[in-house]
């Protein structure tokens, strides 16, 4: 094989990989029409100075990428601090569970929350919960409401 | 090596040091060996405007981006041979001076061209590639051989070339065969037992694996069904290209955090000690320490969301072991390897087992100081070493004792060498381990991470800041 054949060789199949490499990547999958709650969130677990909160819904679709959100505060009508997490979608999966951290508590303290649920690009799924509240513990202890099975 | 598929070689570095010495003595790298089996499938990386995130691209921290040659495997293997804590050639025209006085110099311009290596060199040539780069002789000079424009553009091409048939090779049934039972099941040609059988449906199903490692099916069964359609790829890579920050905690046994004064030639490769943290992808975006140029501008403003970020390996030969140690998993005979990209996990168990488990027992402190009464790994996790982007889709799985091991089981099932023979997999001569237990293997090297100093303003002060700080 001569050089200029060994490089058309070579962009023809490097080109064949990219398509196939984006066309796994990108799976086509339309976003939801409507996006609902199956399971309202809840508190998941939570230390003296942190919180992790859990709902599902039916699978947004879309983006791959996905941000569980959750804004908060001591104050059920000034939600002023918000808290996001990375959530990979899997389209093939009628429900998604989306779990979001919540750092820099206070113990024993009452926070009131609500949450939603974004594509990677900040678009919104168009689902919103109720405002919820979650108490935390005092320092030294846990709370884990989803232990894990034996 | 081949019969580690490809990762790190020697079971005691994976269970002590993680990074791998270099050529120039008491020299190591910074992460584990990550598998080169089937990077060349790996696109060139980009950002998807509508996905909001990255992908393609080589290495942990995607640096490898495919830019230039538009092959991210052909730029990954550009780098070991110049990187200072690898084989450390000095200049990138080295490269092309040891083709051209190599036995094998005929069969590269075979390839390339005739006359494609004749370079005039200058008579210290040899002596400059024989010193390790980042010597303090070389003042910071990248491009110490003097050679002519027009040399030095032949010598880029050479190197450029090089790493091209480096690709092809890795692109070759010699390293990336697709001969795995994952793909003689998917041409029918093998059943899976019913350990991998639950082990794959878990896989796609509960353990959610496939959200990130695609399998090229998006078929969730629901109990009592039976799957008879036709898989969507049947070649699938088991990775989306993509990264994650996945809240592993700091390893304190790697080498890197040790190499603080200089070297024998006046090189230090970690100044910062322990106040270093390995941000992967958020410090590539910055063009940060340790890291190769980010090459697009317009990246640079993803940073923060990328902090901690490292690339998705495939699950493809994740399980090879030399065919004496035929497994990972302790007791074995078993063949020690490292896990991730700082090495902290040491068996197939104990990372499925961090997946399912990581927010169940978290605890606020660092390798080597868990409670009394737990067990790191088992029922103590520490701190993350950069908690702000963590992946929420796992941590909390749900997953039994006996599902783990499923999983595991469906991990080993994506071994090559199961319909043909994998090549060169019988050259280690090492001793395999046994004893033990998969899910405390390794535990008896942990070493108490001393305290922390905060992070290094070279690492974390770069702009865009990382958001919120890293402790």
């Amino acid at each position: 094989m001569n050089k200029l054949t060994l490089k058309l060789s070579v962009t023809a199949m490097v080109g064949g990989l990219l398509c196939v490499s984006l066309a796994q990547m990108l799976s086509p999958t339309a976003k939801a029409q409507s996006v609902a709650i199956i399971q309202q969130p809840n508190l998941e677990s939570a230390h003296d100075d942190a919180a992790i909160l859990r709902w599902t819904t039916t699978t947004p679709r879309g983006s791959a990428e996905h941000f569980a959100v959750v804004q908060y505060g001591t104050n059920p009508n000034a939600l002023t601090q918000t808290a996001k997490s990375h959530v990979r979608i899997n389209s093939g999966h009628s429900d998604t569970i989306f779990r979001v951290r919540i750092d820099g508590l206070q113990p024993q303290t009452t926070y009131y929350y609500k949450v939603t649920s974004t594509g990677g690009d900040g678009t919104s799924d168009g689902v919103e919960s109720d405002v919820n509240q979650f108490t935390t513990p005092p320092p030294g202890q846990r709370i884990m409401n989803y232990p894990q099975p034996k | 090596m081949p019969y580690a598929g490809f990762n790190g070689p020697i079971p005691s570095v994976n269970l002590t040091m993680v990074a791998y010495p270099g050529s120039y003595h008491y020299r190591a790298g910074k992460r584990t060996a990550q598998r080169y089996t089937y990077s060349p499938y790996f696109p060139v990386l980009s950002y998807d405007t509508t996905q909001g995130a990255f992908f393609g691209g080589n290495f942990w921290d995607g640096r490898s981006t495919g830019y230039l040659l538009q092959s991210p495997d052909a730029e990954q293997a550009q780098h070991p041979p110049v990187d200072t804590q690898e084989m450390a050639n000095p200049d990138t025209a080295c490269i092309a001076y040891k083709l051209s006085v190599a036995k094998y110099r005929p069969l590269f311009e075979a390839i390339w061209g005739a006359g494609s290596l004749d370079i005039q060199f200058p008579a210290d040539t040899a002596d400059i590639c024989k010193t390790p780069a980042g010597a303090a002789i070389f003042g910071g000079n990248a491009t110490p051989i003097a050679l002519s424009p027009d040399d030095r553009t032949k010598a880029n091409d050479v190197f450029n070339h090089w790493g091209q048939s480096i690709s092809f090779l890795e692109h070759s049934t010699d390293i990336s065969p697709f001969t795995s039972k994952i793909d003689a099941n998917l041409k029918g040609n093998y059943t899976y037992t019913a350990d991998e059988a639950a082990g794959a449906a878990l896989f796609r199903g509960k353990g959610n694996c496939n959200s990130c490692h695609l399998d090229g099916t998006t078929t969730t069964l629901t109990p009592g069904q039976t799957d008879t359609g036709t898989p969507a790829n049947t070649t699938p890579l088991f990775t989306g290209f993509c990264y994650a920050d996945l809240g592993l905690p700091l390893n304190p046994r790697d080498a890197f955090y040790y190499q603080t004064v200089p070297d024998g030639l006046g090189f230090t490769p970690n100044p910062y000690g322990f106040g270093y943290r390995d941000l992967g992808l958020g410090t590539f975006l910055r063009s940060g320490f340790g890291a190769a140029p980010n090459p697009n501008s317009e990246w640079v403003q993803f940073a923060p969301g990328s902090d901690g970020l490292m690339q998705t390996s495939t699950i493809r030969n994740v399980a090879m072991t030399p065919p004496q140690c035929p497994t990972t998993e302790a007791p074995g005979p078993y063949f020690q390897k490292e896990f991730f990209h700082n090495g902290y996990i040491k068996s197939l168990k104990q990372l499925v087992h961090f997946y399912n488990t990581r927010d169940v027992y978290p605890f606020n402190v660092t390798s080597g100081h868990c409670p009394e009464g737990t067990t790191e790994k088992v029922d103590c996790w520490p701190m993350p070493e950069v908690p702000g982007n963590m992946d929420m889709t796992i941590g909390n799985l749900l997953m039994t004792d006996e599902e783990e091991n499923q999983v595991v089981a469906i991990l080993q099932a994506a071994t090559d060498g199961f319909t043909t023979p994998y090549p060169f997999s019988d050259t280690f001569t090492g001793q395999c381990l046994t004893g033990g237990s998969a899910s405390t293997q390794g535990n008896e090297t942990l070493i108490a991470t001393p305290e922390l100093p905060p992070c290094a303003s070279a690492v974390c002060d770069v702009p865009p800041l990382p958001s919120p700080p890293i402790p």
